[in-house]
């Protein structure tokens, strides 16, 4: 059933990152997106989202997550992203999973609301360990910078 | 509310659950900083969130009191001396604690239903990804009082020029050649 819930997002992700994209571009609190290519943005969106079963459950030491976000971090502080629009985009990326897993209505028996309760805990270990690396890469750049 | 009877629990328990919380962030290297204050301030700060957790998760609150809360707790860190993914980091061991307290909760006491589950830990991440939002935010305007930095893209001005360059960028730079109109006249062919 988690695996369920999971393949759902990914048959989505297209669909899905297209309406996060627009989103994103609307928000005026994540303003700093609009300045990346539109082919850009999407895909970072997408590759989260159609990937969802990796970055959930396969990347279990969340050394990738690391690795990634980190980057992610570094080159946003290069783009000169203000860190709470980057955070404020991942939550709402997260957001959108969660908000389409209640349009879809999949959590009516027990057993379904079991796997939601899972599904909660392995999205936010996976988006909390995303900000928080995405913070300390952008962090570490800013203490170069302040330094040099 | 459905929530209520885990929302009590977790004041009930709030004593408890700060110590647990505080020996974490002491001993987790991601929260080095935490282990130069003293250990009496610090319990009263996890005191303070676990305590109150009816008064903080109420929406009117998250969206006023709570950002005005934690923004001044961003400028307090900075001055303090932490730096921010610390900060971030005490905030996600808080609420994975208190995330795996909920969750503990339902094998304690079977009354308890999987909708009061999933509905509470809905509200427990909200209040915490708004409690990271502005957080971050707190710090940043900390980091431009003190040390004058701002990110770029944060000036009006300069994120207009970023994002009229963006566009220019998009523009296709070959742009598919117009083929003459034919025109007929009289039998000849003439290029409009």
């Amino acid at each position: 059933m988690l695996v369920r819930l999971i393949e759902m997002i990914e048959n989505n992700a297209a669909s899905m990152a297209k309406e996060l994209k627009g989103k994103l571009l609307s928000d005026p609190s994540t303003s700093s997106y609009q300045t990346l290519v539109d082919q850009t943005l999407y895909q970072n969106i997408f590759e989260i989202y159609s990937r969802l079963g990796h970055w959930l459950l396969r990347d279990s030491e969340k050394g990738e997550v690391r690795t990634h976000y980190s980057s992610i971090g570094r080159q946003r502080f290069e783009e000169g992203f203000p860190l709470h629009e980057i955070i404020q985009a991942l939550v709402a990326t997260k957001r959108h999973i969660w908000d389409t897993v209640l349009e879809k209505g999949i959590m009516r028996t027990t057993r379904e609301l079991d796997s939601a309760v899972d599904f909660i805990t392995y999205l936010n270990r996976f988006f909390d360990m995303a900000i928080y690396y995405t913070t300390l890469g952008y962090y570490r750049e800013l203490q170069l910078q302040q330094a040099s | 509310m459905l929530t209520k009877k885990i929302i009590d629990l977790i004041e009930a328990n709030a004593l408890q659950l700060s110590k647990e919380i505080k020996r974490e962030l002491l001993l987790h290297q991601s929260t080095r900083s935490y282990q130069k204050i003293d250990e009496k301030i610090l319990h009263d700060w996890i005191y303070d969130v676990c305590s109150r957790f009816s008064y903080w998760l109420d929406e009117d609150r998250e969206k006023g009191e709570v950002q005005q809360h934690y923004k001044n707790l961003g400028r307090e860190r900075l001055l303090q001396g932490f730096e921010l993914p610390e900060v971030i980091s005490a905030l996600y061991l808080t609420k994975r604690r208190l995330w795996a307290f909920i969750a503990a909760s339902r094998e304690a006491d079977s009354a308890l239903n999987l909708n009061q589950i999933v509905e509470a830990s809905f509200l427990l991440v909200r209040f915490f990804d708004h409690a990271v939002l502005h957080v971050s935010e707190g710090y940043e305007e900390s980091l431009r009082s003190k040390y004058g930095y701002e990110a770029p893209l944060s000036n009006p001005e300069r994120l207009s020029e970023a994002i009229a360059a963006k566009q220019k960028l998009e523009q296709p730079i070959y742009e598919e050649p117009k083929l003459p109109s034919l025109c007929f006249t009289k039998g000849m062919i003439r290029f409009g």
